[in-house]
């Protein structure tokens, strides 16, 4: 049911481009995503409090959706993804995922049919599993509920579904701020890899029943993690270079969807999509700082948007701006980005806009150099090389960002403080020092962090232990 | 060169022979932009984080190299040097005279800018394990400055905040009690009923989840328990928690020690929260 990737979709790193992708996705209400132009998509958080009954909450999902919608009208965009992130009580609760799903469905079909505007409305269900519940992350009373928030979004109608999986991160919680990259290693690679080949054939089944587009799956629960303590240029929790050495890893892990079926466009929070997207060729969502900050503030500024097909807010909550409500504030900033890009296009001066938006970031820091696109495409060819093992294909991907790194640093493009500098030596050592076999790998895990809080190996299928 | 390496070969040719269509050559990224923390970790090129510390740290041996295991983060250092101690000295004197030294002075250097994260969490890695140590040969809890109860709001899985304040609390001596992540907010207020602390932590990460925190305020007065009750986690701002009695804001997990002390020292949530910024300045 999984289909390894063992070479490059895209054979050369130049194609790799903004609004095209090698297998453009199209679904209901006129969507074509990667198909010769970006995608703006918006994500509000409901306001707190509307949570507490399912009328209360319905209606405040149909005013977020009548509002973009409008405001979409109002600026003359061609095309909106609107993306629902469940909140908890959403996935919990059957009628929540499917009477909101319903409502914004209904919305959208009407839009679509008067004015012709293409809409995909996503929902995405929360990974809400908890190891310590009885059943563990596969069994659990919390897992058939999971998965049937997917049954209840899909047969409402909704475009597609994603989700943020979170297998491995008991483990990456407690190695990332402890600057321990094999745990990292073992955690995102390993384990996350683990967790979603079974989650994931599951997620494809139910949304291929009801003709919903199975989208994608984002390293979240521990890159993010690790994205959001480096923080800024001044924090100094993680340091940027292990942050960029995670993303590294944390494609290999995502990529995992798209091998069990999920055809994109893939979730926004995976700053990786760029990796996955270069070896797969599935149309992308991204963010990055110039037009997530409501939600994220990093320093990858524009440049992931050199690589996107359709560009998110990640997520902001609902309230009023001068300029309106964030609904209609943030539509706007992802709607004129992705026309100043779609202009690119139509001008065929794409490439030029492309390499403007990735040096404008590429050395502010290791983690947007190691996801520029010729960087990203040559940390996807690693992994392919390595393909049909999950373990060697993150740990060749982390290997190969720290090259990356090191390269741009010897050659003065990058600079490094000395502690992201040694931190990310020590970090080469250790990858480098780690065996090449599997099994081998696992077993010696499972002995050094059988103590980390709430990591259970039979949530990971290993019994022997 | 084996296979791998000519896959490498190819791939740097192909990168070396493209094209980009914008030159890399004419630009200057200088004038862009500034790696600040670069200059900032030059200015402090020329200090010795140990001769920073030196004056915290004890003299004499077996504390100073106890210490200095603790500081370093040195586990099988530091265990080894507490068995040889505890044949002559009390645990209480080995853990304020060997192990909390070196804990603070990771604390110092994290506090003034010098060290960074990994290396507090692994010096709270060993003073934790060296005090459980303890607790195991003498069979009870070594004394602690006093009890704190820890929880993630109800509906919120988010606990990464949660637990890094945990491990700040533990290795600088509070009794952390830690009631996990989704608590109800009844379970809340019974385990402060029950344990009586001398306050209460809360850690909220999503808008429809920090709801639960005045719920739990208002429950608690309504006993008559007036305890401070830390508020942390991403979604969190002062506007919201001043909305309601006991709530008191924190920002970073190095502040809830330092809340933790105003406490001890008897200062009542309504005083903590109006001088918070002299009190945990972030
Ligand atoms: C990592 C992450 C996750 C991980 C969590 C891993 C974990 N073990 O915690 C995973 C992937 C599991 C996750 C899941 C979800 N997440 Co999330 N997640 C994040 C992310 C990227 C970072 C949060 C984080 O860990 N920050 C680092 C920690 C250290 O920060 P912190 O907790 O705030 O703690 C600091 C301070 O607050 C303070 N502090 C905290 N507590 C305490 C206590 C004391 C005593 C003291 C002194 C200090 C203190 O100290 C810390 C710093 O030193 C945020 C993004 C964001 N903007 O915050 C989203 C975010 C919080 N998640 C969000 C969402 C929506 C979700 C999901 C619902 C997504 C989904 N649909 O699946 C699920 C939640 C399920 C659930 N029931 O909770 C939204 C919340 C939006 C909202 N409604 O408000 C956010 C804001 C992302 C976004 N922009 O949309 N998430």
């Amino acid at each position: 049911m999984i289909k390894r990737y063992t070479s490059m979709e895209y054979k050369n790193p130049d194609d790799l481009v903004f609004g095209k992708a090698l297998y453009p996705v199209s679904g209901r209400f006129g969507i074509n995503i990667g198909a010769g132009f970006v995608v703006p998509e918006i994500k509000v958080a409901p306001k707190p409090g509307t949570e507490k009954d399912l009328e209360t909450f319905v209606e405040h999902h149909k005013e977020i959706t009548t509002e973009v919608l409008d405001i979409c009208l109002q600026l003359g965009y061609k095309n909106i993804m609107i993306e629902q992130e469940h909140v908890f009580q959403q996935t919990l609760n059957p009628d929540y995922a499917y009477e909101t799903a319903l409502a914004q469905v209904e919305i959208a079909e009407k839009y679509h049919d008067e004015y012709g505007i293409g809409v995909l409305i996503e929902h995405t269900i929360a990974d809400i599993r908890k190891e310590e519940e009885e059943g563990g992350i596969r069994g659990s009373d919390r897992t058939h509920r999971m998965f049937d928030a997917f049954e209840q979004s899909s047969s409402a109608g909704v475009g597609s579904v994603a989700i943020e999986t979170i297998g491995g991160k008991e483990i990456s919680d407690y190695t990332i701020g402890r600057g321990d990259i094999k745990g990292t290693l073992f955690g995102i690679g390993v384990c996350g890899s683990e967790d979603m080949a079974w989650v994931w054939p599951q997620i494809v089944k139910i949304a291929t029943k009801h003709g919903t587009i199975p989208a994608g799956d984002t390293d979240c629960s521990q890159a993010n993690t690790a994205m959001f303590l480096a923080g800024g240029l001044m924090d100094r929790e993680v340091s940027h270079t292990v942050a960029a050495v995670i993303r590294a890893i944390a494609a290999a892990k995502s990529l995992v969807a798209v091998e069990a079926g999920a055809i994109g466009p893939l979730k926004d929070c995976g700053y990786e999509n760029p990796i996955v997207k270069a070896i797969t060729g599935v149309p992308i969502c991204i963010e990055c700082t110039s037009i997530c900050a409501c939600a994220h503030i990093e320093v990858m500024g524009n440049l992931n948007r050199a690589t996107g097909d359709v560009y998110s807010n990640e997520a902001v909550e609902y309230h009023q701006e001068f300029g309106g409500s964030t609904a209609e504030v943030w539509t706007a900033v992802t709607g004129n980005a992705a026309d100043l890009s779609n202009t690119a296009l139509q001008a065929r001066q794409e490439k030029i806009l492309r390499d403007l938006l990735t040096y404008s970031d590429m050395y502010r820091d290791p983690q947007g150099l190691v996801l520029a696109w010729p960087n990203a495409w040559r940390i996807g060819k690693v992994i392919t090389e390595y393909g049909n093992d999950p373990y060697l294909r993150s740990k060749y991907a982390a290997i190969e960002a720290g090259n990356i790194i090191m390269e741009a640093y010897e050659n003065k493009k990058l600079k490094l403080s000395r502690w992201e500098l040694d931190t990310l030596n020590k970090a080469m050592e250790i990858l480098n020092s780690l065996t090449d076999d599997a099994d081998k790998f696992i077993e010696d895990c499972i002995k050094e962090y059988k103590n980390i809080p709430l990591f259970d190996p039979k949530n990971y299928g290993w019994t022997g232990a | 060169m084996n296979g791998r390496e000519i896959g490498w070969a190819i791939i740097e040719g192909m990168i070396a022979g493209m094209r980009p269509s914008v030159k890399e050559e004419v630009m200057d990224f200088e004038k862009i932009y500034t790696r600040y923390n670069v200059l900032e970790e030059e200015k402090k090129a020329g200090l010795k984080p140990e001769a920073l510390i030196k004056d915290m740290m004890p003299s004499e041996d077996p504390w100073k190299t106890m210490a200095y295991a603790v500081f370093r983060g040195d586990t099988d250092t530091a265990l080894n040097e507490l068995k040889i101690a505890l044949e002559k000295y009390k645990p209480q004197e080995v853990v304020d005279k060997g192990l909390a030294p070196g804990m603070n002075a990771v604390t110092k250097l994290y506090d003034d800018g010098v060290y960074y994260l990994p290396q507090v969490m692994l010096s709270a890695d060993t003073m934790n394990t060296a005090i459980q140590y303890m607790e195991q040969t003498i069979g009870g809890k070594i004394e602690k400055k006093g009890k704190i109860v820890m929880h993630t709001a109800e509906g919120d899985i988010h606990d990464l905040g949660k637990n890094l304040a945990k491990v700040f609390l533990v290795s600088s001596g509070w009794d952390v009690i830690d009631l996990g992540r989704d608590v109800p907010v009844d379970d809340v207020v019974k385990a402060v009923e029950e344990i009586k602390p001398l306050m209460v932590t809360g850690t909220a990460l999503m808008t429809t989840t920090m709801t639960a925190f005045p719920k739990i305020a208002k429950k608690l007065k309504e006993k008559g328990i007036e305890i401070p009750f830390i508020c942390g986690g991403g979604a969190v701002n002062e506007d919201f928690i001043d909305t309601f009695d006991l709530g008191i804001i924190a920002k970073k997990a190095h502040q809830g020690p330092k809340y933790a002390e105003a406490a001890l020292k008897g200062m009542s949530w309504e005083e903590i929260r109006k001088k918070r910024h002299e009190i945990a300045p972030i």
